[in-house]
Parts: C-alpha cells; structure tokens; sequence
C-alpha cells in the first residue's frame, strides 16, 4: 500500500502563515512517518562525507530534522550536532534514535522561518524536504533569509525540496498541493507542498540576499542546492563542491 | 538540554541573548526550566530535556 497519494483537493498558497498546520500533522503521524524514514539520502550523505574528507566538520546544523536521520550522518562525520523541529512528535523521534543509535545531539523545537540561534553560528547547514511544506512564498523566503543569518561566512548548506521532475508529477511549472499520509489503520492525514520546478527553485535562492548557490541542480526527484554566505569572501571555499553532487 | 546550548540561542523573535532558569537537572541536563528573551521578556519553555523556541504565535497555536 502506497502510504502517498496526491489529494484531490489543491491549496491556495494563501497569505495566513500556516506553520501550525505543518507542526501539528507531524505530530500527529510523527511515529509512523519516522519508521518509515530509517536511511539517509544519499545526497546528503554525499555532501557531508565530501565536507569531512575536505575541510572537516565542525558545528552542523539538520533543520527540519524529522526522525534525526541526517543528524547522525553530521554527527558521525564529526560535527557538533544540533536538530531543529516544529513537530514535537518528531523530535522525540529524534531523541530515541539518538539513544538507540548512540549519537550525540542537541535537540531544539523551533520553526524553520524564525530560527533562535544566533548570527553566524554553524558551518554546516543540512536543510532537506522541509522548505515545500512552508507557506506562503513570503515565508519561504524568510526560512531562506534565515539559513544565511546563522550559516557562517564560507560554510556550506545543502537545501532541497520536491520538484516537478519526479516520476509522480505530470505539471512542468511550480505548484501547490496536498499530499497524503496513510496511517496503518487506512487514516490519512494531508501535508501541503510547494513543488518546485527547477527554474523556480533557482530562482527562489537567487531571490535572497543572504544566501548564494553554488550548485543547483535535480536528483531523484529532488532540486538540490548547495549554497554557501553572500559575503563568502572572508573563508573562500578551497575545493570544488560541484562534484558533490 | 545541555547548558553549553546558551551559547548559540537567541529569541527567534528579536534575536536578542536568553536567560536560562533551571527548574530541574539530571547530571549536565536541564530537563525542566525557561529562557527568557533578556529584550522582550518573553518566556520559552524547556520541557523534557528540549527547549520549545517556536515563536509566541505558533506556540499558542499548538497550545489550542
């Protein structure tokens, strides 16, 4: 049985900011989403151990952490670990396979538009599948703004989002939708995305001052950036992040 | 959480430093307490070991 199936019914990308929305569906599939979410990707996996064999990790940051998969890729590849959720559910995922794998993080509840740490604080950012659940626009934006105010000059972020290159999607151009989650009673629970298109995704992170993109580029299904500060002058990156992914 | 983490939060709100109060420990971890935004006064909870720094408006909105 599918556990995802596209809904019927397409959101408006309306202007009322909807993170609540998003925090409480995980909450409430947060168990059985993180079963079903045991490995890491393997661009995410790609760029961390390219980031450990060059310059070393040092203090990483998984926003949007979900069941703490990627954060255990950063923590095990050296990095001081921190996992940001808005789902409570998710982080408490997080915080038991942290104990039943062994690894070390801190574990923070926030939302990924209004970050509580402070300017320049990691240099290793990870931010996957969450960016499309965000809306509106307006708040993509900021979450984007926000990535570049704690990344420090010259670190490195790794952002992707759901495109219209996946097998699953006819559209060609950036749309709204729901998504749906089945719980193992036959419950379904629907998540809103923002799909991108390439071009669109490209766009969206050259629409942000604080942030510059390294690399864009689709894989399996993903638009994927690598994106390092707009003042990157200061700590110039001194081996080629195109071939990370 | 553990105290070393004051060194990176701020109030998402403001961005502003934060005031820990510990309400309860085991060994190096807060499990219970508050940060409080040292310009705008407003209090984040610690429950269960994390700290909860959703903006006010989100918060509540969980809340109810």
């Amino acid at each position: 049985m599918s556990e995802e199936s596209e809904s019927s019914s397409t959101p408006t990308d309306s202007e009322e900011r909807a993170a609540g929305d998003v925090q409480a569906v995980y909450d409430r599939i947060a168990d059985h989403f993180a079963s079903t979410r045991a490995y890491a990707w393997p661009e995410v996996e790609s760029f961390v151990t390219a980031i450990a064999d060059h310059e070393g990790l040092d203090r990483g940051l998984d926003l949007g952490c979900g069941n703490g998969r990627h954060t255990e890729l950063l923590a095990e590849h050296g990095a001081d670990a921190i996992s940001v959720d808005v789902s409570r559910g998710l982080l408490s995922a997080a915080a038991t396979r942290q104990r039943d794998h062994g690894f070390a993080a801190d574990l923070v509840q926030g939302d990924a538009a209004t970050l509580p740490f402070a300017d320049d604080t990691f240099g290793q950012i990870v931010y996957v599948a969450t960016l499309h659940h965000l809306r509106p626009e307006s708040t993509r934006r900021e979450s984007l703004a926000e990535l570049g105010r704690v990344l420090q000059p010259g670190g490195l972020a790794l952002i992707s989002a759901w495109s219209t290159a996946h097998d699953r999607f006819d559209a060609e151009t950036a749309f709204d939708t729901t998504v749906e989650w089945t719980l193992p009673g036959g419950e379904t629970v629907d998540r809103y995305y923002h799909i991108y298109d390439p071009e669109a995704f490209r766009a969206a992170l050259n629409a942000v001052d604080a942030i510059e993109p390294l690399v864009v580029t689709v894989s399996s299904g993903n638009c994927y950036a690598i994106v390092t500060t707009a003042d990157s002058d200061a700590t110039p990156i001194t081996w080629p992040v195109e071939s990370i992914l | 959480m553990k105290e070393s983490l004051m060194d990176i939060l701020c109030c998402p709100v403001d961005k502003h430093d934060l005031e820990l109060t510990v309400e309860t420990k085991d060994d190096e971890e807060i499990i219970e307490g508050e940060l409080t935004c040292t310009e705008c006064g407003e209090a984040y909870p610690i429950e269960d070991g994390i700290p909860n720094l959703l903006p006010p408006d989100m918060r509540d909105e969980a809340a109810a």
